[in-house]
């Protein structure tokens, strides 16, 4: 993946090309069609953040969604005491798929914590393009149920000990 | 004017006949008097000529005639031209005031009328029903005037030459007028038809450009093509009848009046014979009788414009025949200024379908509180903002500010102590400027608001934008002005040294983010074309438009080595932009990213088209040129549906300095290259400060080099300039070069610009990010509470811990009310609210 963006840079490959084959890894879109597949490489644009910088923060609606090419991003969590980092994600993580589709104030802040080249994509912008293709909406909403069956599920194996203190807490696939 | 006092809706047509025209039509009247003397005037001469100068064989009796006769006619054209123009000024006049005075008229009406009137009907109203209404008023006095004397005059001539032939010729007019306001009723009837389904096909077609977006994006271009098809069938229905009754009376009339020579044959040419009549005396009279058809067939005319003009005017007066709830301004006193104080007993509002929106509502504000409402939307939270504001009519109740009954003001009482902040701002074309002076202007323009208004100072204009969070966005717009060749030199100076300052500050920190203009290196995010000729041009020719069309260009691109490895990277730009955008609407946001434009879209997917068949050397002369143009638009950081190859990007650095030394041999004057103390006047002042472009849109990069560009502004002292400058920006139709945001920030600047006694905000900063909203709140904290009071509808709950008083309302009562703490502590509705049922 590396190597491609920096091909890119001296020219070998167009930024299209690339963000198109990572679109193709990422679950949320990965079932979609090649023609649509192609609408959203082309409204996706890369960004480059330094270490410190924020990607979005905590209770701001910046509607876009991220897709880590490169780097590493610290999760931070603000409360009345100040930041905690809560962990750090490295690349090939895709943030933000629920704040492309509606309005929404992140709970949490993103951090970059080297130098982070992301891919990004508008909510206004992905709105645009999915209401051309009208097919697409029912097969993303199926996507995103299953990551968070898959989510709880992975959660429940993985608390399978200290079942007495999450048994409050979980039932989010039940929504 | 005495007429101005009743509302234009209840005037007659005829009021508008004298109205500020009076003097046009007395002089009308003059000129016809005189017209219809010249007119008469050859008959007798042709009778004098035939039976005097020609039966006596005098000459000099013939040229006098003859000289009388031309004269007359030649009176005769020239004030009838005179008519014509005073008769258009007249009806282009009553026209305009009939239009201005219905458009104040509707400018009043209450909002509840808008619900139920499309844009489009009431442009239609203005626009087209008043046209022939105009007309009309034009035509009342100088047609019937002059037609009716002139008929009268030759009939009574007619009479005088033969009473018997007279009485005959003249008998079929009265048959014409039995008949004429039988068929002049089905006219009318189909006419009226016409004007509502005009109306209605108005009101569609501006409901559809207002709806574009919804239409485009659900391509609903059939459902909303029917419905309009439907209707413009059936308007040309309605419009073949109209024209069938009208050209039926034309018909009608043209038939009886042609029988007339016929009746004067018959019974003239008997007499005649007999010898009971003058040849000359007969002649005299058929061409009498042939110039009564003229003036007959204009008064029919002017009966029918009449008609039309009174069907029109009347329908369209009916449907703004609704009168304003407030009286605009006191004619006996002043406007007041009200003490702040709000109380409001036992107020309701039913609408017209008896929906009780607001039930018994009761809550009282001592001036300078803060009062907030909240509850779930169509709880009446903004209903009862709207009442207290005036802009509803409460049914029934009271509402009172500084102790006077708020529907017993006039606007202009409410315009002067209130500032008002709607949920969807209505921005107008214009400039950032206009829109930010707009509250205060109107308040100031009420000619007796105590003399106090004046225009705000630039100062205050600042501090506004500071205050709601405009003011950056408005550094912005001016920093990316682009300032003309000759254009305030000191600027320019100052912006150079600027330019110098950043370099030395903030270029290291920067360069990430910014891509300097530097001579040896290639410039990703701009085009081909700037990157080889890397300045300015001075001349047309070298404009970038124009590069793939001039010969001298093209023939400097051949001897660099660069036409067909352009060309080849033109196809691909072509082939990969056309199957992107191949099947998306013409949105401009999917043509951000874009070489190819909107509107070239269709020119190219022709190219693309061509390219499958042929091979590059095998194109035309033209899509050669195409592929080349958009060869050299193509900036790699911006455009990224093709990459730059690494070999053209090294011909395109060697092409610069030799078109350099090419164009310096050549036309040393043609072009003036970036260098570090030569501004750039094809570019943004941004651009030259940077002397270069940014390569990130991200908004925290914007930030980072709006602060180092601000604090260089502020040492040259010239932040206020730029923001000036930004202050001429144009926002575009309803303001649709702004975001949400940046609208809803210009409406509350707007509004604290006027620095109002009583604020009422209906979920003004809902479009606000977190910042904004937090500074907004922070103002009318800090330094607005105790002094002016706020009515404020709020959806977010975590900014109204600040509030004197919260009222939580539902189904249209308010059912808590106090501080927020307080109704916390009550767990009741609000404590449901923030933290969900328990």
């Amino acid at each position: 993946m590396n190597s491609n963006t920096e091909k890119n840079e001296s020219g070998e490959f167009s930024e299209f090309q690339v963000n198109l084959n990572l679109l193709r890894d990422i679950d949320f879109f990965s079932g979609l069609p090649l023609d649509a597949l192609k609408v959203f490489a082309y409204l996706c644009t890369q960004e480059v953040f330094m270490p410190g910088q924020y990607l979005f923060h905590q209770n701001d609606d910046d509607g876009s969604a991220y897709y880590v090419i490169s780097g590493t991003t610290t999760l931070c969590y603000a409360e009345e005491t100040g930041e905690a980092e809560v962990r750090d994600y490295r690349e090939e993580t895709f943030f933000g798929s629920l704040s492309i589709l509606t309005n929404m104030h992140r709970l949490f802040s993103l951090k970059a914590k080297t130098e982070v080249r992301c891919m990004v994509i508008s909510r206004q912008k992905f709105q645009k393009a999915i209401g051309q293709f009208p097919g697409l909406m029912p097969r993303i909403i199926k996507t995103i149920a299953n990551r968070i069956t898959r989510w709880e599920k992975q959660f429940i194996l993985d608390h399978a000990g200290n079942w007495p203190d999450c048994r409050d807490h979980i039932g989010i696939s039940l929504i | 004017m005495a007429t101005l006092k009743t509302p234009v809706v209840k005037r007659s047509l005829f009021s508008w006949i004298f109205y500020q025209n009076a003097r046009l039509q007395i002089l009308l009247v003059f000129i016809i008097f005189a017209v219809v003397f010249a007119r008469v005037l050859p008959l007798e001469m042709q009778k004098r000529i035939v039976n005097e100068a020609i039966n006596l064989g005098k000459i000099d009796l013939l040229l006098y005639y003859c000289g009388i006769y031309l004269a007359s006619v030649i009176t005769a054209a020239v004030l009838k031209y005179g008519i014509n123009i005073l008769e258009t000024l007249i009806a282009q006049r009553a026209t305009a005031h009939m239009r201005k005075a219905l458009y104040h008229h509707i400018l009043t009406l209450p909002l509840n009328f808008f619900r139920n009137t499309q844009p489009g009907a009431v442009v239609n109203a203005l626009i087209n029903e008043m046209t022939v209404p105009g007309n009309f008023v034009g035509m009342s006095v100088a047609a019937p005037l002059s037609n009716l004397l002139t008929l009268l005059a030759f009939a009574g001539y007619l009479i005088w030459l033969n009473p018997l032939l007279a009485c005959v010729s003249l008998s079929i007019y009265p048959i014409v007028l039995l008949l004429l306001p039988l068929l002049q009723r089905k006219v009318n009837k189909t006419n009226k038809k016409r004007v509502d389904q005009s109306r209605r096909v108005s009101s569609r077609i501006a409901e559809s450009v207002t709806g574009i977006h919804e239409i485009q994006g659900n391509g609903a271009f059939g459902i909303e093509g029917r419905k309009f098809d439907t209707m413009i069938d059936k308007l040309l229905k309605i419009r073949i009848i109209w024209s069938l009754y009208r050209f039926g009376i034309k018909s009608m009339n043209n038939f009886f009046t042609s029988l007339g020579p016929f009746l004067v044959f018959i019974l003239g040419g008997y007499l005649t014979i007999k010898g009971q009549l003058e040849l000359g005396a007969l002649v005299a009279f058929l061409s009498a009788q042939e110039k009564l058809y003229d003036p007959w067939k204009e008064l029919i005319e002017f009966y029918q414009v009449y008609q039309e003009g009174r069907v029109n005017y009347d329908r369209t007066m009916e449907l703004f025949d609704v009168a304003p709830e407030h009286l605009l301004t006191s004619e006996d006193r002043d406007s007041y200024d009200l003490e702040n104080s709000i109380e409001v007993k036992n107020l309701s509002f039913i609408t017209d379908d008896g929906i009780r929106l607001l039930d018994d509502i009761n809550f009282s504000l001592d001036p300078g509180e803060h009062m907030a409402l909240v509850g779930f939307s169509g709880s009446g939270k903004s209903t009862l903002a709207l009442c207290v504001g005036q802009l509803y009519k409460y049914s029934s109740g009271h509402a009172t500010i500084g102790g006077k009954e708020v529907s017993d003001l006039t606007k202009e009482d409410m315009v002067r102590n209130i500032g008002f902040i709607s949920q969807a701002p209505f921005i107008f074309q214009g400039t950032i400027r206009d829109n930010l002076l707009y509250a205060v202007s109107a308040a100031n323009s009420s000619s007796n608001n105590g003399g106090e208004g004046r225009e705000p100072s630039l100062d205050d204009m600042i501090s506004g934008l500071q205050q709601s969070g405009l003011f950056i966005d408005v550094l912005r717009f001016g920093l990316n002005t682009v300032i003309h060749k000759g254009r305030l030199p000191e600027l320019v100076d100052a912006i150079l040294r600027i330019r110098r300052n950043f370099k030395a500050e903030y270029g290291e920190e920067l360069s990430k983010w910014v891509e300097f203009y530097t001579e040896d290196k290639y410039l990703y995010y701009s085009g081909i074309s700037n990157n080889l000729i890397f300045g300015t041009s001075n001349t047309e020719a070298f404009t970038a438009s124009r590069l793939a069309s001039n010969d001298y260009f093209m023939k400097f691109l051949n001897d660099a080595d660069l036409t067909r490895p352009l060309l080849t990277l033109g196809a691909e730009l072509t082939v990969q932009t056309v199957d992107i955008l191949k099947n998306l609407p013409p949105d401009e946001l999917f043509f951000e990213q874009s070489p190819i434009g909107l509107l070239e879209l269709n020119t190219y997917k022709e190219v693309a088209g061509q390219l499958k068949k042929k091979k590059l050397h095998q194109l035309g002369r033209e899509p050669r040129r195409k592929l080349l143009e958009l060869a050299l638009r193509f900036a790699p950081g911006r455009h990224k549906m093709a990459a730059l190859p690494g070999l053209l990007e090294t011909l395109i650095l060697e092409g610069r300095s030799m078109f350099h030394d090419l164009i310096l041999k050549d036309d040393p004057d043609a072009i003036s290259f970036f260098q570090m103390d030569e501004y750039i006047h094809s570019q943004t002042i941004l651009n030259n400060i940077l002397f270069g472009k940014t390569k990130s849109a991200n908004p925290e990069v914007q930030e980072k080099i709006n602060q180092s560009i601000i604090q260089l502004l502020i040492e040259e002292e010239l932040l206020e300039t730029i923001v000036e400058i930004g202050m001429s920006y144009e926002v575009g139709t309803k303001g649709d070069k702004l975001s949400g945001g940046q609208r809803q920030k210009l409406a509350i600047a707007r509004a604290l610009l006027k620095h109002p006694k009583i604020l009422i905000m209906d979920e003004a900063t809902s479009a606000l990010d977190n910042k904004s909203q937090s500074r907004i709140q922070k103002l009318l904290e800090h330094r607005w509470k105790g002094k002016n009071t706020v009515i404020a509808v709020v959806h977010r709950l975590d900014i109204i811990k600040g509030y004197n008083k919260v009222a939580v309302m539902k189904a249209g009562k308010i059912v808590e009310m106090g501080s927020y703490i307080e109704l916390i502590e009550k767990k009741g509705t609000l404590y449901e609210l923030e933290y969900g049922k328990k």
